[in-house]
């Protein structure tokens, strides 16, 4: 038995003061919350700011297949924002800066998945790690324990600088250019907390790079991106960053643009500073679904935007940590514990196949970093517990979780790879495949994400067995990527992945069906360069069976040496369409119930008294029709696009969304013609006035969209216009579809 | 006893690891039709993971687990707040625990039938900050363990070992030779529960 009766208590001496003292308000607010002395807006903002995040149902409701049920918690009318029952169990965001993390933090956050959440540690696509099921009472102590060890979960969400992300292979990587750790970590040290970062419109992430061409640091879809660069300097060979802003995936893409091509090392703390300092300044407030650096970026121009930072920075207080760091850059060094071996031949046929996918030598010889599989990035305390102990033993280094949600050793002696290998497959971590096909990233989706419209969790993991256990996968399909996003959001990251799937969903005689919507050509190197376009929304239920389509025409069909991006720019999305064309049906319920419910979810994902009655039986199949149309003239805009037509492609996609707004505003006024501006005028005033056409969680964002195109008048010529006004358009018409499937079912 | 986080697995010898699946829809069903007698929100499913969870009836007071720790498929159940007065804990726990394994035994859409063992069980405490892993931990509950589960197998002989790493939570296998079926278990801790259904 211990004596102390707190964790409060207990931790006292090895906490920092700075985080005990803000854990010990954090208890304050919550106290203060409970006596209706804070508001919810301002709990809810002050709760995200530490960690604390809502999940799905923690409005107190929940369907159960048949109705929406009231969950009772017993705090009653008692929230922690607006719409968030208090007893609601939520996530818990655990910030891990370049996902580096020490065997004795490992284990801490292992018991805390054992006392306080459900016996899973998830790994996130920034490197975070993330616990479900929390209940917010539980979280200071939850919070007491990760200070001891280190780790703050401050600014792990709301509008703040977020995890700040890096390459895993920092400082072992054979392409690097230099070691970005110190940097990376410098950042994630100096901006946590600062004046600077309080003054948000919305989150801001960033992200580092040892170099250009592999894909571990995302700086393209960054806030703030910085690649490492040596240029020469008065004959010498001088530290920097190619310095990003403006990345950023979410509902429409936008690939990060050069603030500076060359930001020496001195320069990069205070550079990102003045960036902090203009976002905060002029980024939007009001609009959160425009109020991104990238909208900004944007919106300004890089160049004038380029010219507001370089002003800023002149204005800036000198502080001396922006070149502490520099004086020593070798304090996160990794001393490894073995002499480096030779890595001997033999072994099993499943070693063989793990040290084929899992493992890559380090720059050093004699070293290798070993990839941890994990299945959907989960694991449980003992698998983890057991990851800590082998690095103890073997490397005496901090593991690293990866973007692609798994964990990474570094500095294991070549030689030791057998027995590393045998202890991780004693506990179910042995597997193979880390990086092809089979090694699926996924956000939460529909399992505990309050946004998420279809079961991405749930399609990753069948995709994962179909994959790796019964379907068999063409060798040159392999190495692709695929991402799955739960909805428009892209936390799966999606757009950048060879294939890519997000949530959408569909109404089929009455009934809503959960679908995919396949994204195709994304580049998941170069840090995340280029992102996909969709083809068409396939029933969930479906998606295998087009993986294994796209997998085999692609293996069949592809020229020497030729990549799935550039595979797809030739043949045309509108081959890749054909391909998958017949799956896009949806057999009737009677005919195949299974279609309407989603990956490990047996409720009925249709409410049951959709499409019941007879006005809407009548009303319905127009409607369907003229989304139909929409999404026809949509997916020709991409078509055309491909072919060179820029301007003509922009004009399809505008035509897209007038066919939609047309399909839902003739349900209101049955002498809608066919003129564009009374289409536009009448669909303000019948859907966008009334707000039935407004997104619970975006607002009117998809409806200016349309205004945006319709305004504009003369038309996009460039490719990323183009483009751009594609991916708005898409994201249109799945609005109208989701408008449409609302006012059809009221209990929906 | 004073320990307000608590957990007590019930193993079996015939859930398929591979195939637990089949549970989902259960669990779904008993949220819908209020089969138990608390507050329980959803179900998630770690069935991809090697000897984990499996899948989980996760609820506001407690977590109902289909669990795979340890390669030992077993029903375990969570008690994580609004403990009932500390002399009703364990009693509490097992009730509910075997109560969930009747209800999965009998249920008619499983096939095969769960079955549960009645003669083991694991007993964890899942709070570091009163109970270690360690001997003097597990000496100061052995008493109080060993009066409950002298009333629960009605004196039958029972073998108490403390199991898992210092790292884990407090953890003790209950091995008894005799132990009566699970209905007379459930029957000797309070009966079934029966919710609102």
């Amino acid at each position: 038995m211990t004596a102390a009766s707190s964790w409060k208590e207990k931790l006292r001496e090895r906490m920092p003061e700075s985080l005990s003292r803000e854990i010990d308000i954090f208890e304050t607010q919550i106290e203060l919350r409970k006596a209706g002395k804070i508001g919810d807006k301002m709990f809810a903002e002050t709760r995200l700011r530490k960690g604390v995040y809502g999940q799905r149902y923690d409005n107190g409701r929940r369907h159960d297949g048949e109705k929406t049920q009231t969950l009772e918690f017993p705090c009653g009318d008692l929230t922690k924002g607006p719409e968030t029952v208090w007893d609601a169990p939520g996530m818990m965001r655990i910030k891990i800066p370049l996902g580096k993390v020490t065997p004795d933090q490992l284990d801490v956050m292992c018991e805390l998945a054992e006392e306080y959440s459900d016996q899973i540690l998830h790994v996130t696509t920034r490197q975070d790690i993330q616990l479900h099921f929390i209940h917010i009472d539980e979280t200071p102590d939850l919070m007491r324990r990760l200070a001891a060890v280190g780790i703050t979960t401050h600014e792990a969400c709301g509008n703040s600088v977020r995890n700040v992300t890096a390459c895993q292979y920092a400082g072992v990587c054979n392409e690097q250019t230099f070691d970005v750790t110190p940097y990376a970590h410098a950042a994630a040290m100096f901006l946590l907390g600062h004046d600077d970062v309080q003054d948000f419109g919305r989150k801001l992430k960033p992200a580092f790079s040892g170099c250009k061409d592999n894909p571990c640091g995302l700086t393209t879809f960054h806030d703030i991106g910085c690649i490492a660069q040596v240029r020469e300097v008065d004959g010498k060979p001088k530290r920097g960053f190619e310095f990003y802003v403006g990345g950023g995936l979410g509902a429409v893409p936008h690939p990060a643009k050069l603030l500076e091509e060359f930001t020496p090392e001195e320069e990069l703390l205070p550079m990102m500073q003045a960036v902090c300092r203009v976002f905060g300044r002029l980024g939007e407030k009001e609009n959160r679904s425009r109020a991104r650096l990238k909208f900004l970026v944007n919106k300004l121009g890089i160049e004038e935007f380029t010219r507001l930072v370089k002003e800023e920075r002149t204005k800036l207080r000198p502080d001396k940590r922006w070149t502490a760091f520099l004086d020593d850059l070798t304090t996160l060094d990794e001393k490894p514990l073995k002499p480096g071996s030779e890595l001997n031949a033999g072994g099993s046929e499943r070693y063989k196949a793990w040290l084929n996918t899992n493992v890559r030598p380090q720059a050093q010889p004699g070293y290798s970093c070993a990839i941890v599989t994990l299945p959907l990035g989960d694991f449980t305390p003992d698998q983890g517990r057991a990851m800590s102990d082998i690095a103890r033993e073997f490397t005496n280094c901090s593991l690293r979780f990866t973007v692609d949600q798994n964990m990474l050793f570094r500095w294991v002696s070549s030689g030791d790879l057998p027995e590393l290998f045998a202890r991780l497959d004693a506990v179910g971590l042995g597997q193979s495949g880390a990086e092809t096909i089979s090694d699926i990233t996924s956000c939460p989706g529909t399992d505990t994400c309050k946004l998420g419209i279809s079961s991405s969790r749930g399609l990753a993991g069948a995709l994962r067995h179909h994959l790796s256990v019964a379907s068999d996968v063409p060798a040159a399909a392999q190495s692709l990527h695929i991402k799955c996003s739960g909805c428009f959001n892209s936390c799966g990251q999606h757009h950048v992945a060879d294939i890519g799937f997000l949530g959408v969903s569909r109404n089929v005689s009455g009934r809503r069906v959960p679908h995919f919507q396949l994204v195709v050509g994304g580049q998941w190197t170069e840090n995340g360069k280029n992102y996909g376009l969709a083809i068409g929304a396939i029933p969930s239920k479906r998606v295998p069976q087009a993986v294994d389509r796209l997998t085999k025409a692609y293996a069949e069909g592809r020229r020497e040496g030729e990549n799935y991006r550039d595979y797809v720019g030739r043949v045309g999305k509108k081959t890749v369409r054909q391909l998958i064309d017949d799956l896009t049906q949806v057999p009737s319920y009677a005919e195949d119930p299974s279609f309407y419910s989603d990956w490990g979810d047996p409720r009925e994902y249709t409410t049951g008294d959709m499409g019941v009655g007879e006005c809407a039986g009548e009303i319905v199949p127009f409607v369907e029709m003229g989304l139909a149309a929409s999404e026809r003239e949509l997916f020709e805009a991409q078509v055309i696009l491909d072919e060179g037509n820029a301007p003509m492609a922009a004009e399809r996609a505008y035509q897209a969304m007038l066919h939609a707004a047309k399909a839902l505003t003739r349900e209101r006024n049955a002498n809608l013609g066919d003129d564009p501006d009374e289409i536009v005028r009448e669909f303000k005033l019948h859907l966008c006035d009334t707000r039935l056409f407004h997104d619970p969680f975006v607002g009117d964002k998809f409806a200016n969209f349309l205004f945006s195109a319709h305004g504009n008048g003369t038309t996009p010529s460039s490719s990323s216009t183009a483009h751009q006004r594609i991916e708005e358009a898409q994201l249109f018409v799945e609005a109208a579809h989701q408008c449409y499937i609302r006012n059809a079912s009221p209990a929906s | 006893m004073d320990a307000p986080k608590l957990q007590v697995k019930l193993f079996s010898d015939n859930v398929d690891s591979s195939n637990l699946e089949k549970f989902i829809p259960v669990f779904h069903r008993w949220i819908r039709d209020h089969v138990l007698d608390e507050l329980m929100i959803d179900v998630a499913d770690y069935s991809h993971v090697h000897h984990g969870p499996g899948v989980v009836l996760v609820g506001h007071a407690s977590d109902y687990y289909l669990d795979l720790s340890d390669g030992q498929p077993g029903l375990l159940y969570s008690r994580k707040r609004q403990a009932p007065e500390p002399g009703e804990r364990l009693r509490d726990a097992f009730r509910r625990a075997l109560n969930a394994c009747r209800l999965l035994e009998a249920d008619p859409t499983l096939n095969p039938r769960p079955k549960f063992r009645a003669n083991e069980a694991l007993i964890k405490l899942p709070d570091r900050l009163d109970f270690s892993n360690d001997d003097p931990g597990f000496d100061a509950l052995k008493r109080e363990f060993e009066t409950f589960l002298g009333q629960l197998y009605a004196g039958g002989k029972v073998k108490l070992t403390r199991v898992g790493s210092n790292k884990s939570p407090l953890s003790v296998r209950v091995v008894t030779e005799n132990a009566p079926d699970l209905t007379t278990l459930l029957n000797r801790v309070g009966g079934p529960i029966n919710g609102s259904s």
